[in-house]
């Protein structure tokens, strides 16, 4: 159980700066993602928690101690990477039992944590199989294993989910859960992936440019983002110019109520961000009392359990998701409305 | 398992001109020796039989051994001396070359300077310069230096024909080897010398035993670098038997040495063949 903090973290490579400055701090327990396009600066981020990296200017803390110029050896942190890197020429009990070996552990405690630890992962039966000879799944079991049987303070991962297939993946998914909440370690993980990141995580820090814009619970980030930039990279396809006034917002395709109560506006100019499964699609005009939106469908996407309209409304395309219960035509005529509380405004910080 | 099923699906579908085909290329690179083989147990093989007028059993009474192996084994052929020769050059031309080149080889796989693409072509120029003129100009060089006809002198002109080989060899072997398992060692507490002795060279080992024995067989098959530099004093299996038959006379002897000369190769490749096809190893590094 440790807390990690970085303050005023700051890292150049030579003339290039690829973190500018970031502050965040991690709850002792926590999961938490660093989510970012490639070459933000995350993997960077990961690397001087990790050791592998000296902040250029900053601090990193565990539990409130100054860990920065500890040497990666000694700093107790345990690291999956995307490709696992499991050392080919050693078998799974080899792999797993090279951290404890090479720091002196006696025989009989490295035999009795790794009976454990591969009880934990489920590896027992292939213990005696070099890495060459399992699947991606299991590699990453055998990587998770050699990390956690040193008993690390905080764990790392870099793209846990990326390099296996969408069956794999919920398996995964649960299986780092369980595991992360069973043993309480303060885990954070990197990817570039913002479904990965959501489904993961706690809380989600998503960095731009080399720097923290936006530190939040997934929810939070997927329905609150506070930039265009965010919204846009957390997948959101409605993002509307508005001039709002008195708590109305007025866009090409008409007015919105908006709810004061969940989004704090100030008159003037903003982008709405309408999510398209918030929107519902109606056939009259008859069933809607507010925020209604009269269009035409011009685009239909079936995914199997989902559909995605694109409904024309006043030169405006709007994205519509709903499930599949019933099929529009494309072309037909139909009215939106949205809730003024599933409405968010994003503007400009004055 | 699996690739004896492999293997065993390609053998049938071999069709019968792959076959023949297959066959003309083994005949190609072991026909050559049927008439060394032939000839060192010639007792008199003169133009134009198609077999030996006189075979060594027939003669049996006159000499013990066939004429060829009775002078190779003498001590007057210096088939010992040279192959003693050989084998030491060659084992010291190994290390050395290795020593140069695996720490060149990381700079080269894994980190990126300014030239490097032109140091890289540069590296390739001693395969491009013909050896005659290098090992004229060294010879020069040495002679002046008190380093011909030494074996300091010949281990370092053998150097000039082997590191871009085995630059080549090991920077395609530090590429497929990522920074991420010294990063993950260290991560789980190991020191530079455990991280290089656990990891490194194992997962290295591969590709340097491959590129030592290539580096070995170079050594031992170069003729004009070690002709210039031995100076006729120190004699390896290529400058003997280039002198045995320099006068025109291919004889029994001279086949006989012409066999020593490729044992040594053979040797090593069946030694390093079983040890480089390792299973973990076989199926690469397990990406």
């Amino acid at each position: 159980m440790t807390k990690v903090q970085l303050k005023g973290v700051r890292k150049e490579f030579g003339a290039f700066t690829a973190i500018s400055q970031i502050d965040l701090e991690i709850a002792s327990g926590e999961l938490v993602a660093l989510l970012g396009p490639s070459g933000c600066g995350k993997t960077t981020t990961l690397r001087m928690m990790a050791g592998l990296e000296v902040p250029t200017l900053g601090q990193i803390l565990f539990d409130d101690e100054d860990v920065s110029e500890v040497r990666v050896q000694d700093r107790n942190v345990g690291m999956v990477f995307q490709r696992y890197a499991l050392f080919p020429h050693m078998t799974v009990e080899k792999n797993v039992m090279f951290g404890l070996k090479v720091r002196g552990t006696p025989s009989d405690e490295i035999k009795r944590r790794l009976e454990e630890i591969l009880d934990v992962v489920q590896l027992d039966q292939f213990r005696h199989r070099f890495p060459a000879q399992l699947s991606g799944g299991q590699m990453q079991r055998v990587a998770i294993a050699r990390t956690l049987i040193t008993n690390p303070s905080v764990l790392m991962m870099d793209e846990p989910l990326a390099n296996l297939d969408t069956k794999l993946r919920g398996e995964m998914r649960r299986f780092i859960r369980d595991l992360q909440q069973r043993l309480g370690i303060t885990t954070v993980f990197v990817t570039h992936d913002q479904v990965e990141a959501m489904e993961l995580a706690d809380r989600v820090a998503v960095i731009f440019n080399g720097e923290l814009a936006q530190y939040d619970a997934p929810d939070a980030l997927y329905q609150r983002p506070n930039s265009i930039e965010i919204a846009d990279f957390m997948g959101a396809s409605n993002i509307f110019k508005a001039q709002i006034t008195g708590g109305i917002a007025r866009t090409a395709f008409g007015d919105l109520q908006l709810d004061q109560t969940v989004c704090q506006v100030r008159d003037g100019s903003g982008h709405v961000l309408l999510r398209a499964e918030a929107i519902d699609l109606l056939l009259s005009d008859a069933d809607a009392d507010q925020n209604l939106i009269a269009g035409k469908v011009t685009g239909r996407e079936f995914f199997g359990a989902t559909v995605n309209y694109t409904v024309d409304c006043n030169g405006e395309a709007i994205t519509v998701n709903e499930q599949s219960r019933r099929m529009v035509d494309v072309g037909q005529d139909v009215w939106l409305t949205i809730q003024p509380q599933r409405i968010w405004v994003i503007q400009n910080p004055v | 398992m699996a690739r004896r099923q492999m293997k065993s699906a390609l053998n049938t579908r071999l069709s019968s001109f792959q076959k023949i085909y297959l066959l003309l290329i083994a005949g190609f690179i072991l026909g050559p020796f049927i008439p060394l083989i032939i000839q060192s147990f010639a007792f008199r093989w003169a133009w134009p039989d198609m077999l030996p007028s006189t075979w060594w059993l027939e003669q049996r009474d006159r000499s013990i051994l066939p004429l060829a192996w009775d002078y190779v084994l003498s001590p007057y052929s210096r088939v010992w001396e040279a192959t003693l020769n050989t084998v030491f050059i060659g084992t010291v031309v190994t290390a050395i070359c290795l020593a140069i080149c695996l720490p060149a080889a990381r700079v080269l796989a894994r980190e990126k300077f300014k030239g490097k693409a032109a140091f890289e072509f540069f590296l390739s120029m001693p395969l491009i310069v013909p050896e005659a003129a290098i090992g004229i100009s060294l010879l020069m060089i040495f002679i002046k230096l008190g380093l011909a006809g030494s074996y300091l002198g010949i281990i370092i002109v053998h150097l000039i024909p082997t590191i871009p080989y085995m630059i080549r060899m090991l920077t395609a072997v530090y590429q497929g080897l990522g920074r991420d398992f010294e990063e993950q060692a260290m991560i789980l507490g190991a020191s530079k010398w455990q991280v290089m002795r656990l990891v490194t060279l194992p997962m290295l080992l591969p590709g340097v035993v491959a590129g030592a024995l290539f580096t070995f067989l170079v050594s031992t098959n170069i003729f004009l670098l070690t002709f210039f530099m031995g100076q006729g004093q120190i004699i390896t299996l290529p400058t003997l038997l280039f002198s045995k038959i320099a006068g025109g006379t291919l004889d029994a002897s001279a086949a006989g040495i012409t066999l020593v000369v490729t044992i040594p190769g053979i040797i090593l490749l069946l030694i390093t063949e079983r040890f480089i096809k390792e299973e973990a190893f076989g199926k690469g590094f397990g990406n």
